[in-house]
């Protein structure tokens, strides 16, 4: 026997009239219209009591007297962005607080948007012989790709502050210059031992130089 | 802002570095060449590191605040209702000294301030705000919150919302008042609309009594505008005078648009005017008159009552039906209560009536309005919202009057104390019809025009009709009681009938079409 046709099925071809799925207490109205507006008025009773859960994970508002308001009221309030987020710039520090950007210019070599600027100087110090005079990111032109992070030897420059670039009120606001760029705490890395275990104008043994190199 | 936070995801991007909470102190005779976070660009940047999320509050704080917040509104409601009597006793008083002035004439100076002035416009303006509030709440929105009243404390705080209405109005009052080139050639009938729109929303008001009549302060006060014989076919005739507004409104502005809103408000607001009378002739019958405040006085104790019953100690209260059961409109005319509150939502033209706004179709007859006569129609609307639920509240929830304590009340805060909670009461009945009206604005889709025309014409009509009919049928025969069984009675069948019916939706058998689209 071949498939037959279920005639009680619902048939999604048939235009719906006002006989063709409401039951008598549909088409009357009142008991749906009622029905409606308890709906309405529980969520008004809800969300009128209710606590206010200022959980940024709006999904996990859950629990007993927790309202239905799913709003995150963006300026006061912020969710964090997810793990691995490319936000504003900034450039690390190292623990003696000084930039750990050697003014290598690969970062802003490597920006497509050609929206960093450096200026190098120098040193007098033979473990760190380059440090940045001036730094500036033109936010603006900066099109979030990362290829400065993904360029950078000294892990100097990362986007990782969670944020985007604020807004401003005009254009020149938008170049960030390097004190506004360096912050964070201070990072150290274990390729940096030369650099600031060893104490500034002073030169290291030769034979300790080479046994830490190595 | 609170300063910095440590870093969310320091170490996926660097894993190998590690972080020092504190940054260790630099060597001896080191200078440290930068000092971080000086400039003014530094801070602007420091102020958007990272993500602040406030705590969430503490159970017991919450319902402190909770409780401490609606106490606060009754108590204020409270203070509301004495300042009402409190008006109207200080225009009595300042009038009376005066030889050549009537004694009534300070009374209804006063009702005028304290009712129309201070009531309606009071409360229509916190409805512009709370619509938009309760709506959200409905829909689980926040709603309006931004503006800030720039008072050193306050400047941080959106308090519920409330300076919205300050900005509205300041907006209202400096917006242009744009007249479109069509409609200068009637430009009076122009500027005139609103005001015809306007003025009947106000004076409606005038003959609901929010208070009853007592000596308070030694003065014999009333807290209703005008006690006149023809009181609720007043209001039927200023009813319909609103519809000239609108139709005005509609035609000079010259617009197709608007004149397609102001034939829609014309039609309907003539076509539900039929139902909205002929639902009130069952109360005529059942309190035998047409004055509003004899309607609410028959449904509770009279001040002689509540005086013989302090005189007395009893608390025996004799117009309890049944002995039990409040005599309230309500439950001698539950479908002429539904059908009036259904038919005035049409006559103002509240959603789901409200095909002559449509702002999502057509934007209305006050289309071409700007500036404060766009508000004037606003404002007038929220005016017939408060006023529906003011004449509703006095027919058919019996008024100022508390059901089955006024007696009790009256011997513990004697006649005047028990006025101003009674006003009170007449108060949060209206507050609540109100909500109502809201609630149905957001809780139904807007009907279409024939079908607003087929249930005023072809069901409330009718059923309308038949209320008259049963009423004076039932009336003739068995008196205020038989009429009162017939309410409970309609009562029961309405309850029963919505209990009834969901349930057999429910024990539907699986596989039929009806569970089919319940499932959807």
């Amino acid at each position: 026997m071949a498939q037959t046709p279920d005639t009680t099925a619902h048939d999604e071809r048939r235009s719906p009239g006002p006989e063709s799925d409401l039951s008598f207490g549909e088409r009357f109205y009142l008991r749906e219209a009622i029905k409606g507006m308890g709906v309405v008025a529980r969520h008004f009773w809800r969300n009128l009591f209710g606590f206010r859960d200022p959980n940024p994970e709006v999904m996990e508002r859950r629990g007993p007297g927790v309202n239905l308001v799913s709003t995150i009221s963006y300026p006061e309030e912020r969710k964090p962005y997810p793990p691995g987020y490319r936000g504003m710039h900034r450039l690390t520090i190292r623990p003696d607080g000084r930039p750990r950007c050697v003014a290598c210019y690969m970062c802003a070599t490597a920006c497509p948007a050609q929206c960093i600027y450096i200026e190098a100087g120098e040193y007098d110090d033979q473990a760190i012989e380059k440090y940045p005079v001036r730094f500036e990111i033109d936010e603006l032109r900066c099109i979030v790709c990362g290829f400065c992070v993904e360029a950078c030897p000294k892990d100097a420059i990362r986007m990782d502050t969670g944020t985007h670039a604020p807004s401003v009120l005009s254009r020149p606001l938008a170049v960030f210059d390097k004190e506004a760029l360096l912050k964070g705490p201070p990072i150290e890395h274990p390729s940096d031992v030369l650099t600031y275990r060893v104490p500034l104008r002073t030169v290291a043994p030769p034979d300790e130089d080479r046994g830490t190199s190595e | 802002m609170a300063g910095h936070r440590p870093h969310p995801y320091p170490d996926a991007i660097a894993p190998d570095s590690r972080l020092h909470p504190e940054p260790p102190p630099p060597p001896p005779g080191v200078k440290l060449p930068i000092p971080p976070l000086a400039t003014p660009l530094a801070s602007l940047a420091a102020k958007d590191f990272g993500s602040s999320v406030p705590p969430k509050p503490e159970f017991w704080a919450w319902l402190a605040a909770t409780t401490a917040g609606w106490a606060a509104f009754a108590v204020a409601l409270l203070a509301v209702s004495w300042v009402l009597y409190f008006i109207v006793w200080l225009f009595k008083t300042i009038f009376q000294d005066r030889p050549n002035l009537a004694g009534g004439l300070g009374e209804a100076i006063g009702n005028i301030v304290a009712l129309i002035l201070v009531l309606i416009m009071v409360t229509a303006t916190l409805l512009t705000m709370a619509e938009r509030k309760w709506s959200a709440l409905m829909q689980d929105r926040v709603g309006p919150n931004r503006a800030r009243l720039p008072i050193p404390g306050l400047s941080e705080r959106p308090l519920k919302g409330i300076p919205h209405i300050l900005a509205d109005v300041l907006k209202m009052l400096f917006k242009e008042d744009f007249i479109p080139e069509g409609a200068t050639r009637n430009k009076f009938l122009f500027n005139l609309a609103p005001l015809l729109a306007f003025a009947p929303a106000f004076c409606l008001f005038a003959v609901v009594p929010v208070g009853p009549e007592v000596t308070f302060l030694g003065k014999r006060i009333a807290l209703q505008v005008a006690r006149v014989d023809w009181g609720i076919l007043y209001v039927f005739a200023l009813a319909s005078l609103a519809v000239f507004g609108t139709a005005l409104a509609g035609w000079t502005s010259n617009n197709k648009l608007a004149l397609l809103g102001g034939l829609r408000a014309s039609a309907q607001l003539v076509s539900y005017e039929v139902t909205l009378g002929l639902t009130l002739v069952g109360t005529f019958i059942v309190f035998g008159t047409l004055r509003l405040e004899s309607m609410v006085a028959q449904q509770g104790p009279s001040e002689a009552m509540l005086l013989s019953a302090m005189r007395t100690g009893g608390s025996a209260d004799g117009t309890l039906v049944f002995g039990w059961l409040p005599g309230w409109g309500a439950l001698f005319q539950p479908l002429g209560m539904v059908l009036f509150l259904v038919a005035a939502m049409a006559e103002i033209k509240r959603a789901p009536f409200d095909t002559p706004e449509g702002e999502s179709e057509i934007i209305g007859y006050f289309l071409e309005y700007s500036g404060l006569k766009s508000g004037l129609f606003l404002i007038a609307e929220f005016a017939e919202v408060v006023v529906v639920a003011g004449i509703v509240t006095a027919i058919f929830l019996g008024g100022y009057h508390i059901p089955w304590f006024e007696p009790q009340l009256a011997r513990a805060l004697g006649i005047p104390g028990l006025a101003v909670v009674q006003v009170f009461t007449f108060l949060v009945k209206m507050l609540l019809l109100i909500w109502v009206q809201m609630l149905a604005r957001w809780a139904f889709p807007r009907f279409r025009f024939d079908q607003i025309m087929r249930l005023g014409w072809k069901m409330m009509l009718p059923v309308s009709l038949a209320n008259v009919v049963l009423t004076a049928g039932v009336w003739l025969w068995a008196g205020r009681e038989g009429v009162a069984w017939m309410g409970i009675l309609e009562w029961a069948a309405l309850l029963g009938f919505i209990a009834l019916s969901a349930g057999a939706k429910e024990s539907a058998e699986p596989g039929s079409h009806t569970s089919t689209a319940a499932a959807h």
